[in-house]
């Protein structure tokens, strides 16, 4: 014979929240801990720095590697300084070549202090031809 | 006389809210972070000419294929053979634009001083590409 249930139980129903913040807490140590700040860097060219332009488009960044080139020419690849002294310096032509054998596809981004002499730049483009690294983009701002 | 009798409550630290506020902590940082996000000029070089060939393939090309634009150390720009004066945006637009009606396939070499800022070179090639100049070259003096 089937039970018959007594009246209908009227326990609440609660979901434990007790470990919520537990969780957040968690979670905010790690993207604290985790989170790299690039500014640290000693060598950086900030953002408000860069060229504007009108024609900007946006580069994926998966097959990007960057060049950072100081108003002083210091010139920043792989996070190692360097300066071109001569026509037959190939350092970042060196370093370019074994990122292509790495990924075929890869642009080189400058990201250049918009006072910077030009003849820097063309120094190191003539680098990127040696390499056969041509797809080059210049990171500007856009203009307003 | 009267005598206070200890109450026996149960202290307590009230955590209801901590998950409110490690939320908002998590909100908070999550807009305003700043993601390194790419955005530039994009533009292919042209290969590097194998040694010894440069003098056999050298073309001449006349005014009506190629415009130089050249930038000088003071951030004047010379178009092919004018003097070098001060070219505002819009004007360099009107020129570009001209160039292109008169012929649609133009090569636009732009000669960089090697003095000048490169700031300069950025705003040239920018106009070219605003008004869909396809062939652009980039060289120094």
């Amino acid at each position: 014979m089937a039970k018959i249930q007594k009246g209908k139980q009227n326990r609440e129903a609660f979901i434990p929240t007790s470990s919520m913040s537990d969780i957040a807490f968690l979670l905010l140590l790690f993207f604290m801990v985790s989170t790299v700040f690039v500014q640290e860097k000693k060598f950086w060219v900030e953002r408000d720095r860069w060229p504007r332009a009108d024609t900007i488009e946006r580069i994926p960044r998966n097959n990007t590697t960057t060049i950072y080139v100081m108003k002083d020419e210091t010139i920043l690849i792989d996070d190692v300084p360097t300066k071109i002294e001569s026509e037959e310096d190939v350092m970042i032509a060196n370093a370019l070549i074994a990122k292509k054998e790495e990924n075929p596809e890869i642009v080189v981004c400058f990201r250049t202090d918009r006072e910077t002499k030009y003849g820097a730049m063309s120094d190191v483009m003539r680098q990127l031809q040696d390499a056969e690294t041509l797809v080059v983009a210049f990171e500007a701002q856009k203009q307003h | 006389m009267k005598v206070g009798r200890k109450r026996k409550g149960k202290a307590e630290i009230p955590t209801a809210s901590m998950s409110d506020i490690a939320f908002l902590l998590i909100v908070f940082f999550m807009a305003t972070t700043k993601f390194d996000v790419k955005e530039g000029i994009k533009i292919v070089l042209p290969a590097a000419a194998p040694e010894g060939s440069q003098q056999a393939e050298t073309i001449q090309l006349g005014e009506d294929k190629m415009t130089r634009l050249q930038i000088e150390a003071d951030g004047t720009i010379a178009v092919n053979k004018e003097a070098p004066r001060e070219i505002e945006n819009h004007e360099l637009d009107n020129i570009i634009m001209k160039k292109l009606q008169e012929n649609n396939d133009m090569i636009f070499k732009v000669i960089t001083d090697r003095d000048a800022e490169y700031s300069q070179m950025i705003r040239v090639v920018d106009r070219l590409k605003s008004q869909r100049a396809e062939k652009i070259s980039l060289s120094t003096n």
